[in-house]
């Protein structure tokens, strides 16, 4: 177990896009709902024109969470269950069809397509993942960003986790909280901020209850809160967090 | 592994040795008005178990038939260090698209959802789950997707995940399967080669599209063959093409020198990400040149293979792993690089392997391997033959 700081975070979903909005709907959560995208408006135009709705909100939380000069500096994990899969459902559907596909829209599908505006928009050359668990994506993006801190121990990592809604083709086929969202956290293994450590043990087979907002905002909840341990049971798996005390 | 030259390791090094390119085949059936050359696995490939049905898909089949042939190994290392005690870190660029083109056509025939048809096959987390539940392996299980540098960085996080004691051994690699997105898209964005990939030739064309999986069991032994370094880098420049002065790729290539804590003149041998397309070649050979300079043997073997995308990176780290276990009395015999012979006089000096061609490292066998992906996405891995 290899304690990180997380030394920032922010958050985007609708309707909450300030740490102040956040605070107080952790206090008294309510279901997470709605729909859209931030504008993004600090991306140059030609990039924000290529940007999709979860490209957009991604950037708008790793952008919050990181600021220069940093922000060219640190290495990246981007952790999504279904990442750019709407895009490729719809490329899909021409494909089907036998229509032509346009190769810009294709090259934007890969599950590194965040990964890869990022490092364009923050003129960041470090080393960057893109990840997908299923509905243990948020614990294992936590897991990769200490894969990082262990090769490069001095460097701080980046972990933005965010979905969008799966498009009404699949969408029946998953069960989850159909928001769009991200989560920034930037940790580190040194510096100002909580000490958290995350374990795994085997779980009972069951999923943890269902709660009406997606697990990292779970997480978000727990840091801002004063519990010492946030459990979250996926199937097989039983990922808890701690708070290790200086 | 499995890939166009077969399924294994004993089927596939001798092939692999002959330069064979015999095995890619054409289809016509992907993109429309063109038939395509194409590194298909045609080795049959096994069933999945019912129980695990929804993740049935060509991808995962393809994984399963690599995983089966180190099944005893895995096996063994389950019962010494406990299910719990392994991980699974898999790298896809296609998971099963494939399968999901069957589902939405049946879903615009019919307007309903096709039974067989689950999100486990399309989702990118899939092929870890599978592999872990195949396995009944309870410890972290995930999926790496960042283009075709994914099957490279699995082995990168395997490696990690064992010095972090998280692990005591992970099944890490990748697969992927052809498919008509990635026909189509790669055929939109006109880098596909009509003929076969000729990379570095003045000829060149484009790429050969491929598919298949290679899967390792990583453990901290100090026996067997070792990934000793991992370089990595991002572009900050181009979302599907490479920056043509090389700096990513120098980059990624020197990081898994220092991280090796080795020398350039150390490596007698580099299997190059050797695409085939100009953008590719030109600035990986030229960063090749700066960091190993011109006497290290280099071959792309993708012309015997096609470009498996998102398995490339792990199916290229088994070849290397493959020339390192062939070693004998100080000698590494080499796959070739399949070309037409005319290099581009644009590229630097290269040693490109020609059939039959050995290396007589002057100490410890030591290959590297580079990956380079769409949104700039670089990974390069540095293998060592097991210490006497």
């Amino acid at each position: 177990m290899t304690p990180l700081v997380l030394r920032r975070w922010a958050a985007w979903a609708p309707g909450h896009e300030t740490p102040e909005s956040w605070a107080a709907w952790a206090a008294t959560p309510v279901p997470l709902l709605g729909d859209g995208h931030p504008e993004a408006g600090f991306l140059p135009a030609m990039l924000r024109r290529r940007c999709t709705p979860l490209s957009r909100i991604v950037l708008t939380a790793a952008f919050a969470c990181c600021p220069e000069p940093e922000r060219s500096e640190v290495r990246t994990v981007f952790a999504s269950r279904h990442g750019s899969i709407n895009e490729s459902i719809e490329l899909l559907e021409a494909v089907v069809r036998s229509e032509r596909i346009s190769p810009a829209k294709f090259s934007h599908t890969v599950h590194n397509a965040q990964a890869g505006l990022f490092s364009i928009a923050a003129a960041n050359r470090c080393a960057s993942s893109s990840l997908s668990a299923a509905g243990d994506s948020f614990p294992c993006a936590w897991i990769e960003a200490e894969t990082h801190v262990q090769r490069e121990p001095d460097r701080a990592v980046l972990l933005v986790m965010a979905d969008v809604p799966l498009a009404d083709t699949f969408a029946s086929l998953v069960d989850e909280p159909a928001v769009p969202y991200a989560l920034a956290l930037l940790v580190a293994a040194t510096g100002e901020g909580s000490r958290v450590a995350l374990s795994l043990q085997p779980g009972s087979g069951k999923n943890s209850q269902r709660r009406p907002w997606p697990d990292a905002f779970e997480f978000l909840r727990w840091i801002l809160g004063e519990e010492p341990a946030l459990e979250l049971e996926v199937g097989a798996r039983l990922w808890s967090w701690r708070r290790e005390t200086a | 592994m499995v890939n166009a030259l077969g399924a294994g390791a004993e089927e596939v090094w001798p092939r692999l040795l002959a330069g064979d390119t015999s095995r890619l085949s054409l289809r016509a059936d992907l993109v429309p008005d063109r038939t395509l050359l194409l590194g298909e696995v045609r080795s049959p490939l096994p069933k999945l178990p019912r129980n695990l049905a929804r993740y049935d898909c060509r991808n995962n089949a393809l994984a399963l038939a690599a995983l089966l042939q180190i099944e005893p190994a895995v096996a063994a290392a389950r019962a010494r260090f406990g299910s719990h005690r392994l991980g699974v870190v898999m790298g896809t660029s296609t998971s099963g698209v494939g399968d999901a083109e069957e589902a939405i056509r049946h879903q615009q025939r019919t307007g309903g959802l096709a039974p067989s048809f689950d999100y486990a096959q399309l989702e990118f987390g899939g092929i870890a789950h599978f592999i872990a539940d195949f396995l009944a392996i309870t410890g972290p299980a995930y999926t790496l997707s960042t283009a075709c540098s994914s099957g490279a960085r699995a082995l990168a996080s395997a490696r990690s995940l064992l010095a972090l004691g998280l692990c005591d051994a992970v099944i890490a690699g990748a697969a992927d399967s052809l498919c008509r997105l990635t026909t189509n898209g790669f055929s939109a964005l006109h880098a596909i080669s009509q003929e076969l990939t000729n990379p570095c030739s003045v000829n060149r064309r484009g790429l050969t599209l491929g598919e298949g999986a290679a899967l390792f069991l990583v453990t901290s032994a100090p026996s067997g063959i070792q990934l000793l370094g991992v370089g990595e880098s991002s572009e900050a420049h181009h979302m599907s093409a490479p920056d043509p002065s090389g700096a990513g790729a120098e980059t990624a290539m020197r990081g898994a020198l220092e991280d090796a804590r080795l020398a350039p003149s150390d490596i007698a041998y580099l299997n190059l990400h050797g695409t085939g397309t100009a953008q590719n070649d030109s600035m990986e050979c030229w960063a090749a040149a700066r960091v190993l300079g011109g006497d290290v043997p280099m071959s792309s073997t993708k012309p015997m293979v096609g470009h498996t995308l998102g398995a490339a990176g792990a199916m290229e780290a088994g070849f290397c792993w493959l020339v390192l276990r062939a070693s004998r009395d100080g000698l590494l015999k080499l796959p070739p690089h399949c070309w037409d012979s005319a290099q581009d006089p644009e590229l630097p000096e290269l040693l490109l392997v020609t059939k039959g061609q050995q290396a007589r490292p002057s100490g410890r066998a030591v290959v590297m391997t580079n990956s380079f992906g769409f949104g700039g996405n670089n990974c390069t891995l540095v293998l060592g033959a097991a210490t006497p």
